[in-house]
């Protein structure tokens, strides 16, 4: 398994209030593999997206058992789980979250540089043409220098795929990558999430409320409650 | 690397950046000009001193002492020394065309010598020119015109040797170079140069007439002084008519509405400090009561003579300093140190041969330019540590608009902080965008500062006439601060001091919000809305 989560327990405090929201979730990915987590809102299953991306830490328990390619990610540093977002993981959120001041080409760049540090002034030019053929394959070869305020909502996701995908991440994981987009222009952004995967040979968990697009992974994972109520392969994969 | 591309585009894509770097620029550019101004102030005041001391002057105020051609020659076989003059300071009522009485410092002073020791040379006034000031536009300076360059020439020589030639004799006679502003006679124009103007004077019958005349031409003042004797009893009131021979211009009020130079010779006449016979007891004890002496030519009260044989002596000439002029540039203090420590040693050694006439030592003064002014230089250098104290608070306003500013901007980019954070970004790589960022405006912010600030400076005097000119404002009065022009310094450690603290100040200012925006979680900052 390339990752593997058990015993995953999250509670936030809001006010006075202990509020769990993960109650025990176990999850495996096999290397390659793409796994929707289907749940309504509040089921968790954003928080589950940010615990396995290293973005958010489950509770502290012996049982809790959080690894990444056999590395025990809850004992990890901070600059390890810096490492492991900016090397290992890609993000692509609901909301596209582009820097605002930033054209195409510097949105998708940024990760690169983030990823590279001060070995980026070496790579530069590999990494442009990187992020060139990154954006030409998603289809905004044109727009390079276009701010994110001048394009659409589906071309702003595209560009936050070419960005997760800029360091050849092993793992993608996507936030409702489709729940800000109409239906067609969603249908579109995960027809071309399924031919990247198809590509580049990456692993993706997708957190969804929509059967729809749950259905097109190779396994479903229902998420109620905080806990994993049900974990079935789809028929049609 | 992210970090130098957010900085590069945050800087230039909000107006609070702008606003910050507007800050730093105001502050950096108000402690340059302030610091320059008191700095040019000190500088000013200290070079005027020596304009017309030298570097170092050794005193025996009122009496003076005698032997000084023999010091003189002592101190300019030195090589440490450039020159020597002698000068004799005195206080004096002088009577000006106008009527008015002034009481001005009265300086004794012989041309030649004197042009040796001091910028004396650089501060006669009426001479000819040939390029107007700074000011003058139009070109309406007397001194500018060519018609009046031969008498220019003849009045300048008049300054120099402290003469004028006597119409009906043909022959130079010892005369006065006054300050400029002490006749008020001299109209002083806005472009900064002086016209002789007409004004009335009262005649014998009560009637009032008008008079329009160049003072260094046809001018006479009436100088009285008090003459002493080598004990420093008041012998008589001299009282002299004294012709013009130009004026000075220093550029310290002061001493330009206080100061007159006079031909040591008639000073040294008219204060009985001149070489003479003196008339003593056989046994060399006076010959006159302690109040009055016998004097040659004798005044109208001699005193009563006591009985006894008595004899005539030869009494050497009297000034009451010498200045000193050190070889090069004294204008650090160490130097004029040194110059100082070699006329005591040269001093201590003259008084040893003349034992009984001069003052020993340890009795007479022996100052630098510095210890004579003292007491204003550091009352000028406390008052620009004050005033660079107060503005210093300045500083920490503008560390404290940063940090505002910083903390409101980290509020808006929280989302921003978020996607860093989601991409791999470290704390600290994020607290690097913000300290980056604050460097950022704190570079360009000081640098425009300087840069202001060095416009400005080069431009006060012209931004203060046009102050006046437009809105009647009068910020630098030179009746109060001595100079008619704002003197400047801004030398460039002053403007790296200053740029690197406004630096400074803006990545302090920008500190806290950076680490408050590093230690965001990164969850919540990605659904902050």
């Amino acid at each position: 398994m390339l990752l593997t989560a058990s015993n995953i327990h999250k509670t936030y405090t809001l006010g006075k209030v202990a509020v769990p929201v993960l109650k025990g979730v176990a999850i495996s990915v096999a290397q390659g593999e793409c796994v929707a987590v289907l749940g309504s809102s509040g089921s968790g299953k954003s928080t589950l997206l940010h615990i396995l991306g290293g973005l958010d830490s489950p509770d502290k328990s012996p049982q809790a058992q959080l690894t990444f390619d056999n590395r025990d990610l809850t004992r990890f540093s901070g600059s390890e789980i810096n490492h492991y977002r900016s090397h290992d993981v890609g993000f692509v959120f609901q909301f596209y979250h582009l820097l605002p001041e930033l054209d195409v080409l510097q949105n998708v760049l940024i990760g690169a540089m983030i990823h590279d540090g001060l070995g980026y002034s070496t790579a530069a030019s590999e990494r442009t043409a990187w992020a060139k053929e990154l954006l030409t394959q998603v289809g905004l070869s044109h727009r390079l220098k276009h701010k994110p305020t001048e394009l659409s909502g589906g071309e702003r996701q595209r560009v936050a795929i070419a960005r997760a995908l800029i360091n050849k991440p092993r793992l993608l994981l996507a936030d409702e990558p489709t729940g800000n987009l109409d239906r067609n222009t969603g249908a579109t952004i995960l027809d071309m999430l399924d031919k990247l995967r198809a590509d580049h040979q990456y692993t993706m968990v997708v957190v969804t409320h929509d059967a729809a697009t749950a259905s097109r992974a190779n396994r479903v994972v229902r998420l109620a409650d905080g806990l994993v109520v049900q974990s079935f392969a789809e028929a049609a994969n | 690397m992210f970090q130098a591309l957010l900085v590069r585009k945050y800087l230039f894509s909000k107006i609070m950046p702008l606003l910050a770097c507007t800050g730093v620029l105001l502050c950096v550019a108000m402690v340059l000009v302030i610091w320059s101004v008191m700095g040019g102030f000190l500088d000013l005041l200290i070079r005027s001193g020596r304009t017309t001391t030298g570097d170092v002057t050794i005193t025996w105020p009122n009496v003076g002492f005698a032997h000084y051609d023999d010091l003189i020659q002592r101190l300019e076989k030195d090589p440490l020394v450039e020159a020597a003059a002698p000068l004799i300071e005195t206080y004096g009522l002088i009577q000006l065309p106008t009527g008015r009485q002034e009481m001005v410092l009265v300086r004794g002073v012989d041309g030649p010598s004197f042009l040796q020791v001091t910028a004396y040379e650089d501060i006669i006034w009426w001479r000819p020119i040939t390029k107007p000031l700074r000011k003058d536009v139009k070109g309406e300076d007397l001194r500018l015109d060519p018609k009046y360059t031969n008498n220019m020439n003849t009045v300048l020589q008049q300054g120099r040797t402290l003469t004028r030639i006597d119409e009906e004799t043909g022959e130079a006679q010892p005369a006065m170079v006054m300050g400029i502003e002490v006749s008020r006679i001299n109209a002083r124009e806005a472009a900064g140069f002086y016209s002789p103007r007409v004004y009335r004077v009262r005649m014998p019958d009560g009637t009032m007439k008008d008079r329009d005349e160049f003072l260094p031409y046809t001018g006479e003042v009436v100088l009285s002084l008090l003459a002493l004797d080598k004990d420093g009893n008041v012998v008589e009131q001299a009282t002299r008519k004294v012709p013009i021979a130009n004026e000075f211009n220093s550029g310290l009020f002061e001493a330009d509405s206080k100061i007159v130079l006079v031909n040591i010779t008639l000073a040294q006449q008219m204060l009985r400090m001149h070489a003479q016979q003196r008339r003593v007891q056989a046994d060399g004890s006076d010959s006159t009561n302690s109040t009055k002496e016998a004097i040659t030519p004798p005044t109208d009260d001699d005193g009563p003579i006591r009985s006894g044989p008595t004899k005539l002596i030869d009494e050497p000439a009297r000034v009451t300093s010498v200045l000193i002029r050190g070889k090069g540039d004294l204008g650090d203090l160490g130097s004029a140190e040194a110059l100082k420590a070699r006329a005591e040693k040269i001093y201590a050694q003259f008084a040893k041969d003349h034992a009984g006439q001069v003052p020993d030592e340890f009795s007479i003064t022996i100052a630098t330019w510095e210890d004579q002014n003292r007491t204003m230089i550091n009352a000028v250098q406390k008052e620009t540590g004050l005033l660079l104290f107060l503005f210093s608070f300045l500083c920490i306003v503008a560390i404290f608009l940063i940090f505002a500013i910083f903390w409101s901007m980290i509020a808006e980019k929280t989302k921003d902080i978020g996607i860093m954070r989601a991409l791999g970004a470290s704390k600290f790589g994020v607290a690097g965008v913000w300290i980056g960022y604050g460097l950022a405006i704190g570079i360009v912010g000081s640098l425009l500062g300087a840069v202001l600030a060095m416009l400005i400076v080069k431009n006060i005097n012209t931004i203060h006439d046009f102050l006046g000119s437009a809105f009647g404002l009068t910020i630098w009065n030179p009746e109060v601060y001595y100079f008619t022009e704002i003197p400047t310094r801004l030398d460039n450690f002053k403007v790296i001091g200053v740029v690197i603290a406004g630096i400074l100040c803006s990545v302090i200012g920008a500190a806290i919000p950076a680490i408050r925006a590093a230690r965001m979680d990164p969850v919540k900052a990605l659904r902050f809305e």
